[in-house]
């Protein structure tokens, strides 16, 4: 065992995994010597050379297309697109790739994962959540940790998931403190939505930085007598589902949280699923609570307004309870 | 140089197999995309590769370059027909997006230039496993204007690829012609990118054969990317039952008259490799066989409409 940052956490899985798989290459733009944006692969080139951590041209459509190729050929090739923004530049590489399986009748397989950092954090800049895009994209599976343990079992997961992997890294949550890693822990894919507090009022669902902002909520509203439950929307796609709904159904009220924009954001999709699924067990509406409709604000203080906040979190609860009472 | 009698004939047999399916399928449904005065392009480029070569082919020749790879013909017109024999079952048309276990890489999305990629792709998990395989990634004069296309080409140069660049430029794209689309000699936009670029007569398979026969020797060698434009015509139009009111009769009729598979016919006769009789009776087993197949394919049974199964979108999760 060993404690590690998230960034940390998430270069030691890809070290882990390029050891363990020869098959395993890095792509992106200043991954090299440079160490990747943000550290995302510090060290990784003296390790494994030129031939395994592939400095690449400003060329974001063609190094995703490189991967799905490569990929194709039983590589399986890393993208490190630096930030989520750039996500627009990857969408026709990355629809090809997830839907290739379907397509060619089960014999085509995609094992590809692109790295994106997104996120209002210290870095002040590319902060826009596109991921909700993605989530429309048949085939293409979205993981979002909020730690840095999952960072890693989640980070080789993915890399020997045969799937395409959207790896998100929240830059609030990247340099913001250490965890304990299990280098032979199970990489679990599996277990998609985590319950990691237990509570019988309301139900919290966020991942990354919601998550951790939902878990300082619940402690709030614990001493006002509320108990929170809180679930980690580790894969934001494909979705677990049984953990919600049988949270659901013992709390009758659920908070979900999105740093993306409210519109066609992914979690409406799983705020239809309840209302489909677990009608009955609702005892007031959902409650979604977003970012406005605008794209990500640049000052300090119109990007701290922009995320739902701890305090936001904790009023949106107290007033279903409320409602209720 | 000459080529060996092997090559000369399995050319002609690839070309005329071209012609025969061609005619088929569009006399079968108004929205095939035909690929007439073409041919030489295509049995030049595809004629002769090896099993781990990977070919992202244009969607015009698609099935000349599975067919050369080894696919089933009656399964490729089943693709085309949405039929459960297809090889991608019918969820895809794996006529134009042939089986990728035979290292075709298909039109997926739908959208062209973005397989430039994914063969250029292919041509460096070549090159990181130490093979001395290649790619080809095979395109029109209306891709040549995407940035996937040049961005595909100075990545390829950068990494020093094996991948061969082929521009089957037909001078339209749909109706769009070659001088709306393209400001400037496609094979020159080569030298900006470091690597050979070659504008090759694409009505006359022997010089495309000897651009390839270059361009394969080069990347095999690890010698990098070439970029090949096959200067052609589409004598047809974009589909078969295209209405055409965007180009000039005396045009098509002066580029009909020179027609790629008449042309070649005329070589292996003077030549004294094939005879006139020999090739009628290669065109007539041919023609026969493409029916055949196409009469199989018309006859399998269609999709079941009730599987419409999500578990198929994902791949079983991981490796072990």
């Amino acid at each position: 065992m060993s404690r590690m940052t998230f960034q940390q956490a998430t270069v030691a899985a890809l070290r882990d995994e390029m050891r363990a798989d020869r098959d395993v290459f890095l792509l992106g733009q200043d991954i090299g010597r440079f160490g990747g944006p943000l550290r995302s692969t510090a060290g990784l080139f003296d390790e494994f050379g030129a031939d395994r951590v592939i400095d690449m041209p400003m060329s974001e459509g063609t190094i995703a297309g490189l991967a799905v190729g490569a990929a194709m050929q039983g590589k399986r090739p890393v993208v490190d697109l630096m930030f989520g923004e750039f996500l627009a530049l990857v969408m026709q590489q990355f629809l090809d790739a997830g839907a290739m399986h379907y397509y060619s009748g089960g014999t085509q397989s995609v094992p590809m994962v692109l790295r994106v950092k997104y996120g209002i954090g210290p870095f002040h800049g590319h902060a826009y959540d596109h991921h909700s895009w993605l989530v429309g994209v048949p085939g293409v599976k979205v993981f979002a940790p909020s730690n840095p343990a999952d960072a890693y079992a989640m980070m080789r997961a993915a890399v020997r998931d045969n799937n395409p992997v959207l790896f998100m890294e929240h830059m609030a949550l990247y340099h913001a403190g250490k965890g304990e890693i299990d280098p032979d822990g199970a990489a679990n894919a599996s277990a998609g939505s985590v319950i990691v507090r237990d509570g019988s009022d309301v139900t919290l669902i966020g991942s990354a930085l919601m998550l951790k902002r939902a878990l300082r909520a619940a402690r709030t509203l614990e001493a006002d007598g509320i108990s929170a439950e809180v679930i980690d929307l580790r894969r934001i796609y494909p979705l677990t589902l049984d953990p919600i709904l049988a949270s659901v159904a013992k709390t009758g009220r659920v908070v979900l949280l999105s740093e993306a924009i409210g519109r066609g954001a992914s979690i409406n999709d799983l705020a239809a699923i309840l209302a489909e699924k677990a009608f009955a067990d609702l005892s007031a509406p959902i409650t979604r609570l977003t970012a406005p409709d605008i794209p990500t604000p640049f000052a300090r203080e119109l990007e701290a307004a922009y995320l739902p906040s701890e305090d936001r979190i904790a009023d949106a609860a107290r007033r279903l309870v409320a409602d209720q009472a | 140089m000459r080529k060996d009698n092997q090559v000369l004939e399995g050319m002609y047999r690839l070309m005329s197999l071209t012609r025969a399916l061609d005619q088929v399928l569009g006399k079968h449904d108004g929205h095939w995309h035909g690929l007439e005065g073409e041919e030489a392009v295509t049995a030049a480029v595809y004629y002769g590769l090896r099993d781990r070569d990977v070919v992202a082919p244009h969607y015009r020749g698609a099935v000349t370059a599975a067919l050369a790879k080894g696919a089933d013909m009656s399964r490729l017109m089943a693709g085309f027909l949405g039929k459960s024999t297809a090889y991608h079952k019918g969820r895809h048309r794996s006529d134009v997006c042939g089986p990728p276990e035979l290292g075709l890489i298909g039109l997926y999305g739908g959208s062209l230039g973005p397989p430039l990629g994914y063969a250029a792709g292919a041509a460096l998990a070549a090159k990181l496993d130490g093979r001395d395989d290649i790619a080809l990634a095979v395109f029109g004069d209306g891709t040549s204007s995407r940035g996937d296309c040049h961005e595909a080409m100075n990545m390829a140069a950068v990494q020093t690829l094996p991948i061969i660049f082929v521009c089957q430029n037909n001078q339209i794209a749909i109706s769009t012609p070659l001088s709306g689309g393209v400001g400037g000699s496609i094979a020159a936009r080569a030298d900006g990118f470091g690597m050979p670029g070659h504008t090759v007569d694409g009505n006359d398979v022997l010089a495309m054969r000897g651009a390839m026969d270059a361009a394969i020797a080069r990347a095999r060698a690890g010698e990098g990317p070439t970029l090949i434009e096959a200067r052609t015509y589409r004598v047809a139009g974009h589909f078969y039952s295209d209405a055409e009111d965007y180009r000039d009769a005396d045009e098509i009729a002066a580029w009909r008259a020179k027609d790629p598979v008449a042309r070649y016919r005329r070589y292996l006769i003077d030549e004294g490799v094939m005879t006139e009789a020999g090739m009628d009776a290669l065109d007539a087993d041919l023609v026969a066989e493409v029916n055949a197949a196409f009469e199989t394919a018309l006859a399998d049974p269609v999709p079941d409409a009730s599987a419409l199964d999500v578990a198929d979108v994902f791949a079983a999760e991981a490796r072990g």
